[in-house]
């Protein structure tokens, strides 16, 4: 039973059907989820993977068609309307657009989820301001939503948010309206916040950096299903499948440096002995070393198109790609050393070829 | 000015007497229209598929007789309704028995009115209050009604002044007001200045009315 204290969340087997006229939408099938307290856990995937409506059945604004959810130790789906209003106010939420009420002051949102609590008027006001101090906007309490920036508003709705002392902070795609400096700002907002309140936060994004920056854990969601999952670091050095490879190269511009790489030379043309190779350097081993190394040891000539440094968990993560020219036997003597030192490659030339085929 | 409008100097007492009669019709019926066209706006929207209190057979069943009543030409309804206007009021003629058609005439479009307004309110924000654990009462009132309040003194205000086309319609068969006054009056006898006298004091109430709306609707904007 020590299990479900840890377990801020804990969605069992949820399934979610749509019924869209005659057409059955399963938005989200069988899936399982366990998210420790005090944990930062992101979910990514693309545009309509299913990660919103996943999040929503959290705090039942989406009823799952199948399957148990507990938050915070209760049985969510067991509670009667009014409980159920009562466990809401423990998990809040913020979102892309923000949802601010225009009609209200910077105060005055920050102060509605104390609205009809027993709280009384002056504490009320006192809790507001302290929350706007806390994000940075107390000279902004007097102000109408209309007359801020959009990282100004997400702070807004940051503070609205604590207002009810929650457990836990659902965040669907808070930062994708905004630029990347203010999405870094909120970010870090957002982990102080889990370092300093001991909030639990669940973050749904399709954008990988923003995983990379905050979170500890990651369930990568394709089609209603969790596909791929586990400590961040591990997920973006090992990814293990197709999707989650997609995204990590994407946030390393891997990805797009690959396309534009193969649109300007042409692969077809390339000699027997020649090879595009990507490597994925972890930890001690570096760029520097694997290219004299190949060139001096092995008389392989290795010509950098491409190289990236990243940094994950405190620890360093390269990348690179490179036209190799060499013997091919002693090339792949070369490699097997280097995957037994940590270095990961990936032979590029095949994948091109046949993808420029299909 | 004899001269040019020498029938209203003489019913200079009758004008005045029937300008307050207009707006007695104009505001006694806008008053309790408001109150069922709020009611009814506020439950389609919240029955409607996907609304907070989601109910197909009320929403349907509500949604229909709103568009029954809007169907019947109020011309005509002034004369069906009569039967309930006599158990209603005791008679049918006169402006306080014409209260009952212009309540049924104006509160479906109100209805819709309000409806189409509370639509407007941002779907996110009524999602973000079911996530702070609001109630579907609180929400009706503190985001509903709230967010919605520019838009539904806007409906408000075409609201009245259509209204107030229907008091003359009223008049015409006998309520009183100055819809009575310009055709029983003014257009029977042949005597247009009183026509054109009607139709000028109608006016300035229209345009008084649009004012001071968008006076109310700019004080509470804060988009
Ligand atoms: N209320 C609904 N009724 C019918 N279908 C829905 C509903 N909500 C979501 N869906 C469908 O369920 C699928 C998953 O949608 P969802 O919003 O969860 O995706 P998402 O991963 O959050 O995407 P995005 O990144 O665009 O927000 C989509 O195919 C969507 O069309
Ligand atoms: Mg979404």
């Amino acid at each position: 039973m020590s299990e479900t204290v840890t377990n801020a969340i804990e969605l069992n087997n949820i399934s979610v059907n749509f019924q869209n006229h005659d057409q059955e939408i399963d938005a989200v099938k069988n899936v399982d989820l366990q998210i420790k307290r005090g944990d930062i856990y992101g979910i990514i995937g693309y545009s309509g993977a299913g990660k919103s409506t996943l999040v929503r059945v959290i705090n039942l604004l989406q009823q799952p068609t199948q399957g148990s959810v507990i938050v915070n130790n209760q049985e969510i789906l067991k509670l009667k309307p009014v409980e159920l209003r009562q466990a809401r106010k423990k998990v809040s939420m913020i979102f892309q657009h923000f949802n601010l009420m225009k009609s209200r002051t910077v105060q005055g949102n920050v102060e509605y989820p104390l609205l009809g609590t027993k709280i009384s008027k002056a504490d009320r006001q006192a809790k507001a301001e302290k929350l706007l101090r806390l994000v940075g906007l107390s000279e902004y309490a007097g102000t109408y939503p209309s007359q801020l920036s959009g990282g100004q508003k997400q702070r807004v709705a940051i503070a609205r948010a604590l207002a009810s002392d929650p457990e836990i902070l659902i965040s669907d795609e808070a930062t994708s309206a905004l630029d990347p400096k203010t999405t870094k700002s909120i970010l870090e907002l957002l982990k102080q916040l889990n370092r300093d309140l001991d909030l639990t936060i669940v973050l749904i994004t399709h954008e990988m950096q923003v995983i990379k920056s905050i979170c500890h854990n990651v369930a990568v969601m394709d089609a209603g299903e969790i596909i791929e999952r586990g400590p961040v670091a591990k997920v973006f050095t090992e990814p293990q499948q197709k999707l989650t490879t997609d995204f990590v190269e994407t946030s390393t511009n891997v990805k797009e440096a690959i396309e534009r790489i193969t649109s300007t030379i042409k692969i077809s043309e390339f000699k027997d002995n020649q090879e595009l190779m990507y490597f994925n350097f972890i930890g001690n081993s570096t760029k520097q070393g694997v290219v004299s190394e190949f060139s001096q040891k092995y008389g392989i000539d290795v010509n950098i198109l491409f190289a990236n440094i990243d940094q994950i968990d405190g620890e360093n993560v390269g990348y690179m790609i490179a036209v190799i020219t060499g013997d091919l036997a002693v090339f792949n003597a070369a490699i097997q050393r280097l995957s037994s030192e940590g270095v990961k490659t990936r032979i590029l030339t095949n994948d091109v070829l046949e993808g420029g085929a299909a | 000015m004899t001269a040019i409008i020498p029938n209203v100097i003489a019913m200079k007492g009758e004008f005045i007497q029937a300008t307050w009669e207009t707006i007695y019709m104009t505001l006694m019926s806008a008053i309790v229209s408001a109150v069922l066209g709020l009611l009814v706006g506020v439950l389609l929207v919240v029955t409607q598929p996907g609304g907070i209190l989601e109910d197909k057979l009320t929403y349907s069943v509500v949604d229909k007789l709103v568009n029954l009543l809007r169907s019947i030409p109020f011309i005509i309804l002034l004369a069906v309704i009569s039967p309930l206007t006599k158990f209603l009021i005791g008679t049918t003629v006169g402006t306080t028995a014409s209260l009952v058609p212009l309540i049924f005439g104006i509160f479906p479009f109100y209805a819709r009115q309000i409806q189409n307004a509370l639509l407007d309110v941002d779907h996110g924000v009524i999602e973000a209050a079911e996530s702070m654990g609001s109630s579907p009462l609180e929400i009706i009132f503190r985001i509903y009604l709230r967010e919605g309040l520019a838009d539904i003194l806007r409906v408000s205000i075409v609201t009245v002044i259509s209204l107030i086309g229907l008091t003359t319609m009223a008049g015409a068969i006998g309520s009183g007001g100055l819809g009575d006054v310009a055709i029983n009056i003014g257009y029977a006898r042949f005597e247009n200045d009183i026509t054109f006298t009607a139709m000028i004091i109608i006016l300035v109430l229209v345009f008084a009315v649009q004012l001071f709306g968008d006076w109310v609707v700019r004080r509470v904007e804060h988009q």
